[in-house]
């Protein structure tokens, strides 16, 4: 059944593209809104289609599907805040093109089982993705595309040159088949090196520091919608979910794996943390934000138990949430005031109530207060760290969520809350292509911390 | 009759009280009647109760706690003395108070204060009667807040004040039944050492300062200018005294044994002599009508503690009959003072002088009730202070000289205040005044014959309110009324009375007014500094603590102000250095990012490699 998720997709590119397109044009978006709806269904309720045809080797466990239901919602919202951004209807049916790409990559990243077929969606998504920021085609986008381009081939080299050394070894490129030869010879420096230039390609795909270079750019020059997917799900399902797959069924956790893992991710803390707090530009803040709440998602996986696993695909999903939202946010600020100068603004949430409401929703959930979902995410990964001894790590994760509460407040302050400019006071709420996400994503962040408790007995993690 | 009947002296004032508070101040009548009838009911009450034993108790609050009341021969004549002087200042007051404001909230504090003595006379559990006496608390700021402008700071001082004693007193109350294992009075029995002590030592603070004494008097002369008089006449003038000595007597007397020998006993002397002497030289020196006798109402608070300290039957029953006789001529002289405040409109004494010949019922009252208390015999403030003088000698010369000082210092501080006020030139202002309405003269009146009886007859109270408390066994066969046994004690006072009259012909011969009588006293080479800090608060304990208080607040704001320097200046400093650094270090330059994650890529291997 996992199979449609990739080929339906693909399908569906090819179907748009037939020679009826001017019926395609008018059905396309809300064909995709009802292929992201599917997703969540069958992620959540999964139906046992067999496929006749083209059996791929697919396999999806709780990790994957965490990941594919981020997707799906993510998708969903992207889908909405592109039909009331994009205005022109071939644009917006090229968009959904790309989009159906950039699902299939995805989709493909979570799924496969060889690490050959993980480069390969992981370079389909990205070559969509290149697209998706330079959508408009305005300098700064390109600009931010090119680099996003140039860190990508470098990692695209280390990560073709680590699965041919790893094929030497194992003969194989199927995971199962990798993990059984590393078993062998595990320590030959040759093989200890081609991981590394492994892990480092997905930690340049996840943008951590401090390989992060290309994403303050690509994330603050995007199209608004295109933001809200990359930093949503796009880097997270490359690098992250790549990260975490290829440490979970392949590698394994060893002693220095695990401190290079959490020391890179309490560097993506901290220094992300700290260069967000300097921005005063609203999406390379949020940004930077990224980088930092990827670090928590790291150091969990750094643990290397299973409750730190656990709270890192935890984090992920919340963290694909609240940042949407922002990102929704973000775009509903810029559309009505045309730009994204924080210093340009004050006051918006008496205009704006539904955005400036789910903002500080979204942000208290990012900065980790209770009872909201990345409190719960939060907690697992401190408790994780604790529990296994990083006690030095778990002290920095503590101290660095004060600093992200500082700068998500300074963002509160200056975007949404005091008293409204002169020039501004006759702006409105935005539409509600922007509004109604964000209010279903703040809906998922208060109804999944207060039913997390619930929840962690119906997931067998 | 029931034994449900011991609730009526509590809840008779506790309802009308709470009534009273119903009507506006436009339904005068309404408030006076209410407050009259109540007061009436309540004395009637009293008297029928007077000579019967009873208990009453029911199960309060779980625990197994008992709201206990008990009736007995000591809080017979409390409980009388408390109902009387309610009904007879509610008398005086219905006049004084007339023209002021917060009539309601006055009478409405005046019956509550009524109902909760009687209640913490009545308790026969220490908690029922600290929570009476905490309530006493509440009316006695209430009344004090309801004066002139200042009088909310003064409320304020006396909240302060007497609360600390009282938390003092709980603490006492606390370890009392923790020792004990009971909080019943009657069961409670301690010897007076270790703990004990310590026990005995916070319930005796929280009953001193009750009753007013040094050091825990300075909010009195502050509240005798900033209160209600008729609150002055009740409450630090009577029921203080009332409820003080007698709790002090109870703790002395059945919860713990204190003997003759012990240190308690000569510390509770040393407070009482203390306090006569340093009381009195301050009364000695005011040119205010109220401030003096407030003065004096602390000094005479030192005879009772001084008597009761003794530990012997003489000095006890010279307490005890002086806690009477000063409620009596205490509220008296406040009654006098209230009048004069009415006809004439001050206090002042300056502004005072010769409205004795157009106010002489008042002067009159004045002149017995200021005899009493100066110990002219045959009115009943002489026996009192002979029994004490005769117990003061029995443990020590010195506590005996101390009273007989102050014995010389009121004698002369009444001889200024009469003449000041009474004799000598008329101002032109106050030549139309006239005597007191009657309803205001009937209590002053009826409290300055009480006077006289109590001193002539002295055997009635004696032998049948005074004595009994000591019981037969204590008195070993004593009976100390009639007139005093040591002739020698005798003839000191009158000579120390003697040279207080010398000393005041003298003073109004060398300054020339009945006002300066006392001024070579005050500016006395070494005192007159002493006097001048004193009257700049520089030895009260509240100003004192309120400075430490003030410092204490002052270090704590630097120190907070540190801890915010460290979090908002600091930290915020360092973390934007780095965050200056970090933007500094992002050029934008794709080139500089790919050399970036290049090192990062190789450091992560080399480390990889060298760690496995």
């Amino acid at each position: 059944m996992y199979s449609w998720f990739i080929l339906f997709p693909l399908l569906s590119v090819i179907i748009l593209n037939l020679p009826f397109r001017g019926m395609m044009n008018k059905i396309a978006i809300w064909y995709a809104l009802a292929l992201s709806i599917a997703q969540v269904y069958l992620v959540l309720f999964p139906v046992n289609i067999v496929m006749p045809f083209l059996q791929l080797n697919l396999n999806a466990d709780i990790i994957s599907r965490a990941v594919l239901l981020c997707i799906a919602i993510v998708l969903f919202v992207t889908i909405l805040s592109a039909k009331y951004l994009i205005k022109k209807e071939d644009k917006l049916f090229n968009f959904v093109n790309l989009l159906f790409i950039c699902l299939a990559g995805m989709n493909g990243v979570t799924l496969v089982t060889d690490i050959f077929s993980l480069y390969v969606f992981i370079e389909i998504t990205a070559v969509a993705s290149y697209t998706l920021i330079s959508f408009y085609k305005d300098k700064d986008a390109f600009e931010a595309a090119f680099k996003y381009i140039m860190l990508s081939a470098m990692a695209s080299a280390m990560m073709l040159a680590g699965i041919a050394l790893i094929m030497l070894i194992s003969g194989d490129t199927g995971f199962f088949a990798i993990r059984e030869a590393l078993k062998v010879s595990p320590h030959s420096s040759l093989i200890v090196f081609a991981i590394a230039i492994f892990i480092c390609a997905l930690f340049i795909k996840g943008g951590l520091m401090p390989f992060h270079g290309w994403l303050p750019d690509a994330y603050s020059a995007a199209p608004a919608p295109v933001s809200v997917l990359l930093a949503g799900v796009v880097t997270k399902t490359l690098g992250i979910y790549g990260l975490i797959r290829i440490m979970v069924s392949v590698i394994g956790f060893d002693g220095p794996l695990k401190q290079a893992l959490l020391f890179i991710g309490a560097l993506s803390i901290v220094v992300g943390a700290l260069a967000a707090l300097g921005q005063s530009d609203f999406k390379r803040m949020l940004a930077y934000s990224s980088i930092s709440q990827v670090g928590y998602i790291i150091i969990g996986l750094g643990t290397g138990t299973a409750l730190g696993i656990f709270g890192a695909v935890f984090h992920l999903f919340n963290h694909a949430i609240f940042k949407s939202s922002l990102f929704l946010n973000s775009a509903a600020v810029e559309s009505r005031l045309g730009t994204r100068d924080m210093d340009k603004m004050n006051g918006l949430a008496s205009k704006m109530p539904v955005t400036g409401i789910t903002s500080v929703i979204s942000c208290l959930s990012a900065a980790g207060l209770p009872p909201l979902a990345g409190f719960w995410s939060k907690l697992i990964i401190i408790v994780a760290l604790w529990v296994s001894g990083y006690r030095v790590y778990a002290v920095v994760a503590i101290m660095a969520s004060v600093i992200t509460l500082a700068y998500f407040l300074s963002l509160q302050r200056r975007v949404f809350f005091g008293r409204i400019k002169e020039d501004s006071m006759n702006i409105k709420e935005a539409g509600i292509g922007l509004t109604l996400p964000a209010v279903i994503l703040t809906a998922i962040i208060i109804g999944v911390g207060i039913a997390f408790p619930f929840l962690r007995d119906a997931i067998k993690f | 009759m029931t034994d449900k009947i011991l609730l009526l002296p509590i809840i008779i004032p506790l309802v009308s009280g709470a009534m009273v508070l119903l009507f506006s101040n436009r339904f005068r009548r309404a408030i006076e009647m209410i407050s009259l009838l109540a007061a009436s009911l309540s004395l009637l009450v009293s008297i029928r109760l007077f000579k019967e034993n009873l208990s009453f108790s029911l199960p309060w609050l779980g625990q197994g706690l008992e709201f206990s009341l008990k009736l007995y021969h000591f809080s017979w004549f409390i409980l009388l003395a408390i109902a009387s002087f309610g009904f007879l200042i509610i008398l005086y007051s219905i006049l004084f108070m007339r023209n002021k404001a917060y009539l309601n909230q006055f009478y409405s504090y005046f019956l509550l204060t009524i109902s909760f003595a009687s209640g913490a006379v009545l308790a026969d559990n220490l908690l029922i009667m600290l929570f009476f006496w905490e309530g006493l608390l509440l009316t006695l700021f209430g009344m004090i807040a309801i004066g002139n402008k200042n009088a909310f700071k003064t409320a304020i001082k006396a909240f302060i004040i007497v609360g600390i004693t009282d938390l003092c007193m709980m603490a006492g109350i606390i370890l009392t039944g923790h020792l004990a294992g009971t909080l019943a009075i009657s069961k409670i029995s301690l010897s007076l050492n270790g703990l004990g002590a310590l026990a005995f030592i916070f319930l005796m603070i929280g009953a001193i300062s009750k009753a007013g004494s040094m050091p825990f008097h300075t909010w009195i002369p502050d509240a005798a200018i900033d209160a209600p008089l008729p609150f002055m006449a009740l409450v630090p003038a009577a029921f203080e005294k009332l409820l003080g000595i007698y709790f002090l007597t109870r703790i002395s007397l059945d919860m713990f044994q204190l003997s003759p020998g012990s240190w308690v006993s000569v510390m509770l002397m040393a407070i009482g002599a203390i306090t006569i002497v340093l009381a009195v030289m301050m009364a000695l020196i005011q040119k205010d009508y109220k401030r003096l006798l407030s003065y004096h109402a602390i000094s005479q608070v030192g005879y009772m503690i001084l008597g009761i300290g003794t530990a012997v039957p003489v000095g006890i029953v010279g307490g005890l009959f002086h806690m009477i006789n000063n409620a009596l001529y205490k509220s008296g002289l406040f009654l006098s003072g209230g009048c004069v405040e009415k006809q004439t409109g001050s206090t002042d004494l300056r502004e005072l002088g010769g409205i004795g010949t157009r106010m002489p019922v008042t002067f009159i009252c004045f002149i017995i009730t200021a005899v009493s208390i100066s110990g002219v015999p045959p009115f009943n403030g002489f026996f009192s202070k002979e029994l004490v003088y005769d117990g003061a000698l029995e443990r020590g010369w010195i506590f005996y000289a101390a009273a007989l000082i102050g014995s010389f210092f009121t004698a002369a501080s009444f001889l200024k205040l009469g003449h000041a006020a009474f004799l000598g030139k008329i101002s032109e202002k106050n030549k139309g005044v006239k005597e007191a309405p009657f309803l205001m003269l009937a209590p002053m009146i009826v409290v300055t014959l009480l006077c006289v009886i109590f001193g002539l007859y002295n055997q009635l109270p004696l032998r049948h309110l005074i004595q009994p408390v000591l019981g037969g066994i204590r008195m070993e066969g004593h009976d100390f009324s009639g007139f005093p046994g040591n002739m020698k004690l005798v003839l000191a006072t009158v000579a120390v009375l003697i040279a207080a009259l010398l000393n005041h012909i003298w003073g109004v011969k060398t300054k020339g007014s009945g006002l300066k009588a006392v001024d070579h006293i005050h500016h006395a080479p070494i005192l007159s500094g002493i006097y001048d800090r004193a009257e700049k608060r520089y030895f009260d304990p509240y100003d004192m603590g309120l400075k430490i208080a003030d410092l204490a607040a002052k270090i704590a704001f630097r120190c907070d102000r540190a801890v915010d320097w460290l979090y908002d200046g600091l930290a915020v400093k360092v973390t934007f250095a780095f965050t200056r650094q970090i933007r500094k270090a992002h050029t934008g330059s794709y080139s500089a990012y790919l050399a970036w994650s290049l090192i990062g890529a190789i450091l992560v291997a080399v480390f990889l490699i060298y760690s496995t």
